[in-house]
């Protein structure tokens, strides 16, 4: 009887403990505020506005469609604002290789998600990261300066990125709110 | 144009005597503060350019949770605004209204999103206070009864009262310093607040706070007693002088003669001429009398005729006929008594 007991709870630890990582947040700042507050006032906030500045100008007289307003929202929710930002940025990774969007909006786009990821240390699935942000840090600045900087048509694209802008904005706000006791 | 006239007539009939609503119209804008994070006012206009009753619903996140205004602001039976409180308001979610109202048999809808912390107006600072420092240095504090100080910027407002010009100022914190005053002058400070950029995109300022002042102030003894002197003592004292003045100047005849002197008549001084010397001049101007005498001419001339000769022995002059002959003579001298200037220079040369 208690080797039946045995063998039938016995493969239930090992799956316990391989179930239980995919839960816990992959980014290493959770409890380091202080440097994050630091960093994103006198750093990130400065490329977030900028990028918020060229999202404004590009077209999105579209997205107020009915055909463009079932995009996919990104919520901040209450005590998982890391999470929120990671997986907002991580998202705004997707945007870098569209070729519908202009390239210094899509460029300046992956830099802050590169930023948001480096400021919080955290990671993202399928190694969208490492193939997209040594590529941006490097080449960031340079190549949105003299890159072409046509207008392109307002598309579902656009508008994707440009919800996925304001929501990450917004929980950076709502997250700089709560550490700023 | 009765072709003209059957096609305006069913427009008429179909937009009946008010205008038509989607011509006259104009579509109100939602327009929402959230008031130092306690409660928010949405409006959307007034009664004078609301052309319809409009009910207002919200929602966060599903389209399915649509909650309508549970507290609507009214004018005159017209709905232009809605009321929040707290446990309505989510801040850093996508936040969207519609307004909805029914006019003419159909149906008119406004819908806007909006994101509550861009909204966001603190409260004006309190608890002004001013603080001596050395150096002549002053330091302004203040609190702010918004919930998350560490998420405001403010502005300071200040001049003394030899200033013409506001100086107003950005700060961080909570503090101010002035580096240094003068003793001898008035200062007023404001203070007025906002959420930072950190915490929020809002554009709305506080009001400005209750003004603290410091300096020579009115609520001196010293200030006191020499604001009285000005205000009253001396205009007192300068009008009782100034009666004391006229009083003398109308009593005194000297005085006012030699302040006012008499204008100058010289109409009585002629009086003996016209009346005593009958107008002569001489007389009253009391000319010696041999005087006038050498002014009267003591000599007469005779008069001297000319007349031409008639010649020898040509033509019988003409005028013996009818005519009488034209003569030239000298004019009748003068009677005595008559003054000729000229003519008694001519009789002297």
């Amino acid at each position: 009887m208690f080797h039946a007991f045995f063998r039938s709870t016995l493969p239930v630890l090992p799956l316990l403990l391989v179930l239980s990582p995919v839960n816990s947040s992959s980014c290493a700042m959770e409890n380091k505020t202080t440097e994050i507050h630091v960093k994103y006032e006198n750093i990130l906030i400065h490329d977030i506005n900028e990028l918020v500045n060229i999202s404004a100008q590009n077209r999105d007289r579209c997205c107020r469609n009915k055909n463009h307003k079932n995009i996919k929202v990104f919520f901040c929710n209450d005590t998982q604002e890391i999470e929120s930002l990671q997986s907002m940025a991580c998202n705004m990774l997707r945007f870098f290789h569209k070729q519908r969007i202009s390239k210094a909006f899509r460029w300046k786009a992956a830099f802050v998600s590169c930023g948001t990821l480096q400021v919080l240390k955290c990671k993202c699935e399928g190694h969208r990261k490492e193939k997209v942000c040594p590529h941006v840090n490097v080449f960031g600045k340079e190549d949105t300066e003299t890159g072409e900087q046509s207008r392109k048509k307002c598309n579902q694209e656009v508008c994707e990125l440009k919800e996925n802008i304001s929501s990450l904005r917004s929980c950076w706000n709502k997250f700089e709110k709560i550490i700023s006791r | 144009m009765a072709a003209l006239a059957t096609f305006l007539v069913p427009v008429l009939l179909l937009c009946g005597p008010d205008p038509c609503p989607a011509a006259a119209h104009s579509q109100p804008e939602v327009k929402c503060v959230l008031f130092n994070e306690e409660y928010m006012n949405c409006t959307w206009g007034s009664r004078e350019t609301l052309k319809a009753n409009y009910s207002l619903y919200y929602w966060y996140r599903n389209t399915s949770n649509k909650v309508e205004c549970k507290h609507y602001w009214q004018d005159q039976d017209i709905r232009v605004g809605c009321y929040f409180n707290q446990n309505e308001i989510i801040q850093f979610q996508p936040f969207h209204v519609l307004l909805k109202a029914s006019m003419g048999g159909s149906t008119l809808e406004i819908s806007k999103r909006m994101e509550l912390q861009d909204l966001v107006k603190p409260d004006a600072p309190v608890n002004l206070t001013i603080h001596n420092m050395s150096n002549n240095q002053l330091q302004l504090t203040w609190a702010t009864t918004y919930p998350k100080a560490k998420c405001l910027e403010h502005a300071v407002k200040y001049k003394s009262n030899k200033d013409t010009d506001w100086m107003e100022i950005s700060v961080n914190g909570d503090v101010f310093s002035l580096p240094s005053v003068d003793y001898k002058k008035f200062y007023t400070f404001y203070v007025r607040s906002k959420v930072n950029k950190y915490c929020g995109r809002t554009q709305l300022w506080s009001e400005w706070s209750v003004p603290v002042v410091w300096g020579s102030n009115s609520t001196s003894k010293g200030t006191v007693h020499w604001l009285w002197i000005h205000t009253v003592l001396i205009p007192i004292a300068s009008c009782l002088i100034l009666l004391v003045l006229v009083i003398l100047l109308v009593r005194m005849e000297r005085v006012w003669v030699i302040l006012m002197p008499r204008i100058p008549n010289p109409s009585k001084n002629f009086d003996e001429l016209f009346i005593t010397h009958n107008g002569n001049f001489q007389e009253w101007a009391g000319v010696p009398k041999d005087v006038v005498e050498s002014f009267k001419p003591n000599y007469s001339e005779n008069i001297c005729y000319v007349s031409e000769l008639p010649p020898k022995d040509s033509y019988e002059p003409l005028w013996e006929s009818s005519n009488p002959p034209p003569s030239v003579m000298p004019s009748a001298s003068p009677a005595p008594g008559e003054h000729s200037p000229y003519k008694n220079s001519y009789g002297r040369v």
